[in-house]
């Protein structure tokens, strides 16, 4: 790999060949761009054009540009302008996958808002509530009170002593103030009308679970949570309820839309690639047609 | 007599103090600072009226869509619709095809599609009279509204019309840029429930100086669509100075009668440029750009997919939970190598203190900040849990290579897939669920950080919590009547007296048990010099772990069996607290304290990835993780 080896290594690094490469690059790139004083290419910035900037900064600032800042934007879009046009002369757009996905984009964003440019009527709604009723379903809830017994604290003594509270408590000789035989927490002393998700997101899954078969209006447990054992007293189960139209007609309007949304925008998928004839080739493509094969004949 | 209290209390609040899930109340009237309110008890029941945050909520501040210019253009094609839906806790299909869903819902999230290049989008179906006088474009109207078939036909000759070159020139007037905004604030309307989940709109100004030094900040609305569709977002078109967006933020305000606030993000990535002492155009600083910052910028984004900024181990060199931690520190955005003297100016923990002694020259501390994380996510997907990673583009989904391929490349400087950290949600001490609740509790800084776990942490600050205080019924009733919250200020403390603080953190349910608690001390001196100290104030199996001569914890071991990637609970603690007094308090002395949660070691996502798509991974990669939290400061000012 020593210098001399190779006459044409040392001749790349001639700076005087840099120079020649560099002047001969940008003179091919300005004839590429059409630098051609000949024929001067025109841009008119027209009167609604110029409002057009204007305004988007007003939007922006929420007040109209001075003089100077308009000159700016003017400048700007000029020189925007000058570069989208010769940079798509060159051809710089094709086969770019930016591109491509921004443009595959709008097209999806025109499509979506079709989708989403119908307003559901009274009687769709009704229809898709009654269908999917179970989605709009608002769960159970409870409300519930616990006194919380720290194996940390307890070790093994922690189940016993909770059994013993709850022992007492049922027989209605527990301390006027439950907590009191408790230990210390940040875990609340109890949640009202509290969902089984809610339940979940703070004494656990296991728990949430357990809460769900215990008897209403007496002391019971204890139930093991990751955290410890738990005596608890559910005061109050509230039933899920299926709530009317007029309840959450936004939210059921928002499924209906989000829905169709889909369903439109895979029908435009569909009725564009009907218009094409797609052929994969190599093995993927033979095994894709044996696929195919195999669907018409089991439709048949 | 305090027992007495106690059981008092107890007995009091046996029915009144259950937290509540769904209850909406008035946020306005909470307000810590508040010394008749929360420093006194003029009734008898000290107990009685109480009105403060019950439960954290979590939720992330960060995230990017399709919509966003990188992420559409990356191949996400998952637009804010899903985002929400997924955050909320549905499944959705992800960019590549496969199922995904939260462990369960996030109580709120921020939409911050980038600002800059929100996409021309028409205006057809509304109509916009402009465009209806195009006799082409109000016949697509009209037949989108007829919706059906009608609206497939419409959008049929729209196609042709593009492929013959014959779409009106109106459809692409810049004029309608607006609507790509309007359509988002439209989707956070749709989504946002208060009580049961938020959805706060905002922005993401991108502001990358000088070639990839990462300024970002999210600003985030404390408003509806109403407002929010006043003004177009500001973008780094029209400036990449933070003063200029600081001015943005002003004049909306005024204009709309609004509130706004932004959180910058990534200091990790500015090369040296996030809390620079300096302005943006090189000046020194003066009392009314502090004035500015502190005002617009009460968070701090510690951590997110990109890597944490709260502390780096060549500035904090005793500090070993940050040593080798989720650090993505050797360049910029564009992967621009760091020059010495750089990383000083990109932690949160320094900025902190230069914080402090900033306020000692010119009165104003221009870097008091919050606690906040988010995941930056640009699939949709805000799944910062270990075992369900989606990492931030589309194609870092879940794959057996993804932990090899290269997450950023610029030439031959590369960031590798198994660097993306899975972080991280901000949880907030919000009143109830609501934008108003969550906004005003970002704005007085009652929030904390944490790398995707949800663990819940309080953290009070005051001069006169005893250790009595902790076996409270709820400890935030002693907190609240005898200190001020996470985010709050000490002012100069009484004659002979040391600022206590009362800290107390429960695991997460799904999650894994407590290490320990610190306290994260900074100061500066008389001199002007800062300084830093860690103080481990509450760790689990205290009998068996005693710190050694140089004062450091054992370590707590770990359960991980990183084949199966499974850990047990059976070390470390469900729950952690203590009272600590500051030992080496000088009441002279400008001082801030903010804890430190760290979990047992528990498996990275790197781990449940080499398990379920059975790959070996090269030595360096980390397979176990700490999982923690960081409360926002509480400042002590003489």
């Amino acid at each position: 790999m020593s210098d001399g080896s190779t006459g044409t290594r040392s001749w790349l690094r001639e700076p005087l060949l840099h120079f020649l490469l560099l002047g001969a690059g940008l003179f091919v790139l300005f004839r590429l761009v059409g630098g051609d004083a000949q024929a001067p290419k025109e841009i008119v910035v027209t009167e609604a054009r110029v409002e057009a900037l204007a305004e988007n900064f007003a939007r922006t600032w929420m007040r109209p540009p001075t003089a100077q800042e308009l000159t700016g934007l003017v400048e700007d879009y000029v020189k925007e302008e000058i570069f989208y046009r010769e940079a798509v002369t060159m051809g710089l757009d094709r086969d770019d996958v930016v591109i491509r996905r921004r443009l595959r984009q709008k097209l999806d964003f025109i499509s979506e808002d079709v989708a989403t440019a119908v307003e559901p009527t009274e009687l769709q709604l009704r229809g898709y509530l009654d269908e999917h009723a179970e989605k709009f379903v608002e769960p159970a809830r409870l409300s519930f009170q616990q006194v919380f017994f720290s194996p940390e604290r307890r070790g093994d003594a922690a189940m016993r002593d909770a059994e013993k509270l709850l022992a007492q408590l049922r027989a209605g000789s527990g301390p006027a103030d439950p907590w009191e035989s408790g230990d210390a927490t940040l875990l609340p002393p109890g949640l009202e009308a509290a969902t089984p998700q809610e339940i979940a997101n703070t004494f656990g899954e296991d728990f949430a679970l357990q809460l769900d078969e215990a008897p209403v209006g007496q002391w019971t447990g204890p139930l093991r949570s990751s955290f410890g054992w738990h005596v608890l007293s559910v005061s109050e189960r509230i039933p899920g309820v299926a709530p009317s139209l007029l309840q959450i007609r936004p939210i059921v309007a928002r499924e209906w839309q989000s829905e169709q949304r889909q369903k439109l925008s895979d029908e435009f998928y569909q009725a564009m690639r009907s218009q094409y004839d797609v052929r994969v080739e190599g093995e993927l493509g033979e095994l894709l047609e044996e696929f195919k094969a195999a669907d018409r004949e089991a439709a048949q | 007599m305090r027992i007495r209290i106690a059981v008092a209390v107890l007995a009091a609040l046996a029915c009144s103090v259950v937290a509540s899930a769904q209850q909406i109340t008035p946020s306005q009237a909470y307000r810590p600072a508040d010394t008749t309110k929360f420093h006194k008890a003029p009734g008898y029941s000290p107990y009685a009226g109480r009105h403060y945050p019950t439960r954290p909520l979590f939720g992330d501040e960060h995230v990017h869509t399709g919509w966003s210019g990188d992420a559409g253009m990356s191949g996400t094609t998952l637009g804010p619709e899903d985002a929400f839906r997924f955050a909320r806790g549905e499944e959705v299909v992800s960019t590549s095809g496969q199922p995904a869903q939260l462990s369960r819902p996030l109580d709120w999230m921020a939409i911050t599609d980038h600002s800059d290049g929100m996409g021309v989008i028409n205006l057809i179906r509304e109509g916009d009279p402009e465009m209806m006088s195009d006799p082409t474009l109000k016949r697509w109207h009209d037949m989108m509204n007829k919706g059906g078939e009608s609206a497939s036909a419409a959008m049929m000759e729209l196609i042709a019309a593009q492929s013959n070159k014959k779409l009106p020139p109106l459809i692409m007037d810049p004029r309608f840029a607006k609507s790509a905004w309007e359509r988002t604030t439209a989707i956070a309307e749709k989504y946002n429930e208060p009580g049961r989940f938020t959805a706060l709109i905002g922005y993401e100004w991108t502001s990358n100086a000088g070639g990839g030094d990462n300024l970002h900040r999210n600003v985030i609305y404390r408003d509806g669509k109403d407002k929010a569709d006043l003004a177009l977002p500001m973008t780094t078109f029209v400036s990449e100075n933070p003063e200029e967006l600081w001015k943005w933020m002003d004049g909306w305000e005024k204009k709309t009668g609004g509130r706004l606030l932004a959180i910058p993000h990534n200091g990790n990535l500015s090369n040296g440029r996030m809390f620079e002492l300096q302005t943006f155009e090189g000046k020194p600083i003066s009392k009314d750009w502090a004035e500015q910052r502190a005002r617009w910028e009460p968070l701090f984004e510690a951590i997110q997919f990109k890597g944490q900024s709260e502390a780096h181990p060549s500035l904090s060199p005793n500090d070993e939970f940050t040593a080798g931690y989720e650090l993505w520190d050797r360049g910029n955005l564009n992967l621009v190598p760091k020059k010495p003297g750089m990383i000083q100016h990109e932690y949160l923990r320094e900025a902190l203190k230069n914080g402090l002694k900033l306020e000692q020259e010119l009165g104003v501390n221009p870097f008091k900040y919050g606690m906040a994380a988010g995941t930056d996510t640009h699939n949709a997907l805000v799944a910062a849990e270990e075992d369900n990673f989606f990492s931030k583009f589309s194609g870092g989904e879940p794959r057996a290579d993804r932990w090899d391929e290269d997450a950023m490349k610029f030439g031959d400087r590369v960031v590798k897939g198994w660097e993306v950290t899975a972080a991280g949600y901000t949880a907030v001490w919000a009143l109830e669920n609501t934008r108003e609740a969550i906004w005003d509790a970002m704005k007085r800084r009652e929030t904390y950080a944490t790398t995707g776990t949800r663990l819940w942490l309080r953290f009070f600050g005051g001069y006169e919590f005893a250790a009595s205080d902790l076996d409270a019924r709820a400890p935030a009733i002693p907190g609240y009547a005898k200190g001020v919250p996470m985010g709050g200020d000490l002012r100069k403390a009484p004659a002979g007296k040391a600022p206590t603080f009362m800290v107390a953190a429960l695991k997460d349910p799904y999650g894994g048990n407590l290490d320990r608690i610190q306290i994260v001390k900074g100061w500066v001196d008389s001199s002007g010099k800062t300084h830093e100290k860690i103080f481990d104030v509450a760790w689990s199996q205290p009998n068996k772990r005693k710190p050694g001569a140089d004062g450091r914890l054992p370590d707590v071991g770990s359960t991980v069996d990183v084949a199966n990637a499974t850990w047990t609970n059976t070390i470390g603690a469900p729950e952690l607290g203590a009272v600590w007094t500051d030992p080496e308090f000088n009441p002279a002395q400008r001082a801030f304290y903010y804890a430190r949660v760290i979990e047992i070691p528990t498996p990275r996502w790197t781990a449940y990835d080499a398990a379920y798509f059975k790959v070996k991974m090269a030595p360096e990669v980390p397979m176990v993780t700490q999982e923690r939290a960081w409360s926002s400061p509480i400042w002590y000012t003489p």
